[in-house]
């Protein structure tokens, strides 16, 4: 106990390291504040298209008075709120998107409208809570710890200090590293609790954080065992900083793309623009027969005779579907496996999985993506078990009818 | 009598360097022991293997009947050493350092034996709430003389005490030395200044490129001949 409170003491007078230690306090707050800011700005994004949403389909409602219009011409709002934990880690949310007004019309194209490229699978995100304990905690603890035993060497206090009392290098160490921990987790520990986050959530990334500086202490004591000098050490952290924390995401993000292919996202657009496009100038033949393949139930309500019909303009929507369903899951698939393969080989780098962690328990990771795509579709396929009925069998377009079609709701 | 302090042929060698070779002396319990040298000659090698910091590739070192390396916490807790220009904690002051440093070793001492302490090496009243990066060199080694006087150690090894010392306080420092030797505590002190070895040393040891090449005892009454050991220390002549 006296160790620890002269220790205390003895920190507390030592300028560099508070200075340090300030550092890491106010990078993690300021994480947090931007976190919870981006937050909620989504959340206000949400409920702003909401409520633009609700309106714009009362007037489409009173403007478009047939089905086939109707379908046609009314925007549909799909969301994936933010978790309560989102803050701490912003991953995929920044990439990938977490809003869709999608139609009627063919869908996989609407999906990945805004997704031209291929979603960004770097190991390392944006300036967020995540961002911080993952890159620059262990520069912090780097630069608390590498001096430690070094600089007394240096001063020649090291065989006094040494002579007069054993562990005392693990109690500085262990102080130091205390106090950076409780700097770094302080801010998430105050956001999540005033978020409600959860006990189970809190508890399991602060363990995450601590047992990533517990490596970076471990590199660190190794080092100071050499008994180099501390520029010595300090080169030679910063070196296995840059190795595991920039180099490593880096090469493996090159890796995981170099060995599993995956298409375009706008080849999947454009494969189904030009499949629907060409629709118009091909026989009704060539349309229906697909369709009817898959929805066998619409063959004695599928006769075309006029020039435009819109169950053959959706018909042929919806084979537009049919033709890249196969990009779009080799898309998907592609993109499970890298990331698959990005998870194993995040076990080299330390600060790579901690991101990972971090987002898989915020529901930002490359999953929380595919759970959305996957609701999005269930959503339409919803939208169209609703309007075909009406446009094959000719239902009389009335609001009563119109109030039964479905509104996509996601809770938070 | 026992001795207090006893190196038995003792070979160091640091960065495969023989540093010490076959050095053999003792200090008899409440003796102040002076071991005179060059630069390099392994005096400070000699307190830091009495220490344990280095351990002789063969002998043995002991301290109070115990063997250094067998022991060495004991060991160490008896010690009270004085590092060869000793920086304590330049953004501490005076008080700050020597509370830290006692408090590390396990002793404490209150402001009054402090300010004793520091009256025993005459440190300016005024400065020993001051940090240490104020003072001059001089001032700092009073700190940590001060320091040592308080670890209330029986055994004392100093490492050039007087270096950065002005000859008035040399003078005081030399007192204060033979004074410990009548509290009955053992010194061992590394010097290259003949002049201050003579004046306080019970016995002195020559230490050159690592072996022991002389010895003077004081006589029974009188000092250490000053001619004589600058004599051998200058390589004209042995004793
Ligand atoms: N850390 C060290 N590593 C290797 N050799 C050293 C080290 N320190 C001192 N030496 C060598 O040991 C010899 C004795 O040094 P030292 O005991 O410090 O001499 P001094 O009598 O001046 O105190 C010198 O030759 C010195 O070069
Ligand atoms: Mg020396």
């Amino acid at each position: 106990m006296t160790d620890l409170l002269r220790e205390t003491w003895f920190l507390s007078r030592d300028r560099a390291a508070l200075v340090w230690l300030l550092i890491a306090l106010i990078s993690a707050s300021c994480a947090v504040a931007f976190g919870l800011g981006e937050v909620a700005s989504q959340r206000a994004t949400i409920d702003r298209l909401r409520a633009a949403d609700a309106v714009e389909r009362d007037y489409m409602a009173e403007q478009y008075r047939d089905w086939g219009s109707a379908g046609y011409y009314t925007f549909h709002l799909t969301y994936d709120p933010p978790s309560d934990f989102a803050f701490a880690a912003l991953g995929q949310r920044d990439s990938s998107p977490w809003k869709h007004r999608i139609r009627m019309l063919a869908l996989e194209g609407q999906i990945y409208e805004t997704d031209a490229a291929n979603p960004d699978f770097a190991l390392t995100g944006r300036f967020d809570y995540a961002f911080v304990v993952a890159m620059l905690a262990p520069l912090f603890l780097i630069l608390l710890l590498h001096d430690l035993k070094a600089r007394e060497r240096a001063f020649g206090r090291f065989e006094l200090l040494e002579a007069s009392a054993s562990g005392l290098w693990r109690v500085r160490a262990g102080l130091r590293f205390a106090a950076l921990g409780i700097a770094l987790l302080l801010p998430l520990i105050l956001a999540g609790s005033a978020t409600g986050s959860g006990v189970a959530f809190l508890f399991l990334a602060g363990a995450a954080v601590l047992l990533h500086l517990l490596f970076w202490w471990a590199v660190v004591a190794w080092t100071n065992r050499r008994g180099w000098t501390a520029s010595v050490n300090l080169t030679a952290l910063f070196g296995a900083w840059l190795v595991l924390a920039v180099v490593a995401p880096a090469g493996i993000k090159l890796a995981v793309d170099t060995a599993i292919e995956i298409p375009d996202g706008g080849d999947i657009i454009l494969t189904q623009r030009e499949a629907v496009n060409d629709a118009w100038d091909l026989p009704v033949s060539s349309t229906m027969e697909p369709f009817l393949e898959r929805h066998p139930a619409w063959s004695d309500h599928a006769t075309i005779e006029s020039t435009f019909e819109w169950k053959w303009y959706y018909a042929f929507q919806q084979v537009g579907d049919q033709n890249v369903e196969a990009l779009s899951i080799a898309y998907r698939e592609g993109r499970d496996r890298r990331d698959r393969l990005s998870s194993i080989l995040s076990w080299l780098t330390p600060p790579a999985k901690l991101e990972r962690v971090f987002e898989s328990l915020a529901n930002t990771d490359v999953e929380a993506t595919r759970l959305y795509e996957n609701r999005v579709r269930a959503y339409h396929a919803q939208l169209r078990t609703f309007y075909y009925p009406k446009l094959f069998l000719d239902a009389p377009f009335t609001d009563e009818a119109l109030s039964e079609r479905p509104v996509y709701v996601q809770l938070r | 009598m026992e001795a207090a302090l006893a190196a038995n042929s003792i070979t160091v060698k640091r960065s495969g360097q023989t540093v010490l070779n076959d050095v053999s002396f003792q200090v008899a319990a409440g003796d102040v022991y002076a071991l005179l040298g060059g630069n390099g000659a392994g005096k400070s090698t000699t307190l830091l293997t009495f220490l344990g910091f280095l351990s002789p590739d063969t002998g043995t070192v002991e301290v109070l009947g115990d063997d250094v390396g067998a022991n060495l916490k004991d060991v160490r807790l008896k010690i009270a050493y004085l590092p060869e220009a000793a920086t304590l904690y330049p953004h501490l002051n005076a008080y700050e350092n020597i509370s830290y440093f006692l408090s590390l070793a396990k002793a404490t001492a209150d402001q009054g034996a402090i300010d004793a302490a520091l009256d025993r090496v005459s440190l300016k009243e005024g400065a020993r709430s001051n940090r240490l990066d104020t003072y001059s060199k001089g001032m700092r080694q009073k700190v940590a003389i001060a320091l040592a006087l308080l670890r209330d150690a029986p055994v004392l090894l100093l490492d050039e005490p007087t270096s950065g010392l002005d000859p008035v306080a040399i003078d005081e420092f030399n007192a204060l030395v033979r004074s410990l030797a009548e509290e009955k505590r053992t010194v061992l002190m590394v010097t290259h200044d003949v002049y201050g070895a003579c004046q306080i040393a019970d016995r002195i040891g020559l230490l050159k490129d690592g072996e022991l090449v002389g010895a003077f005892d004081r006589p029974q009454s009188g000092q250490i001949d000053t001619e004589q050991v600058h004599a051998a220390f200058a390589g004209r002549s042995g004793s």
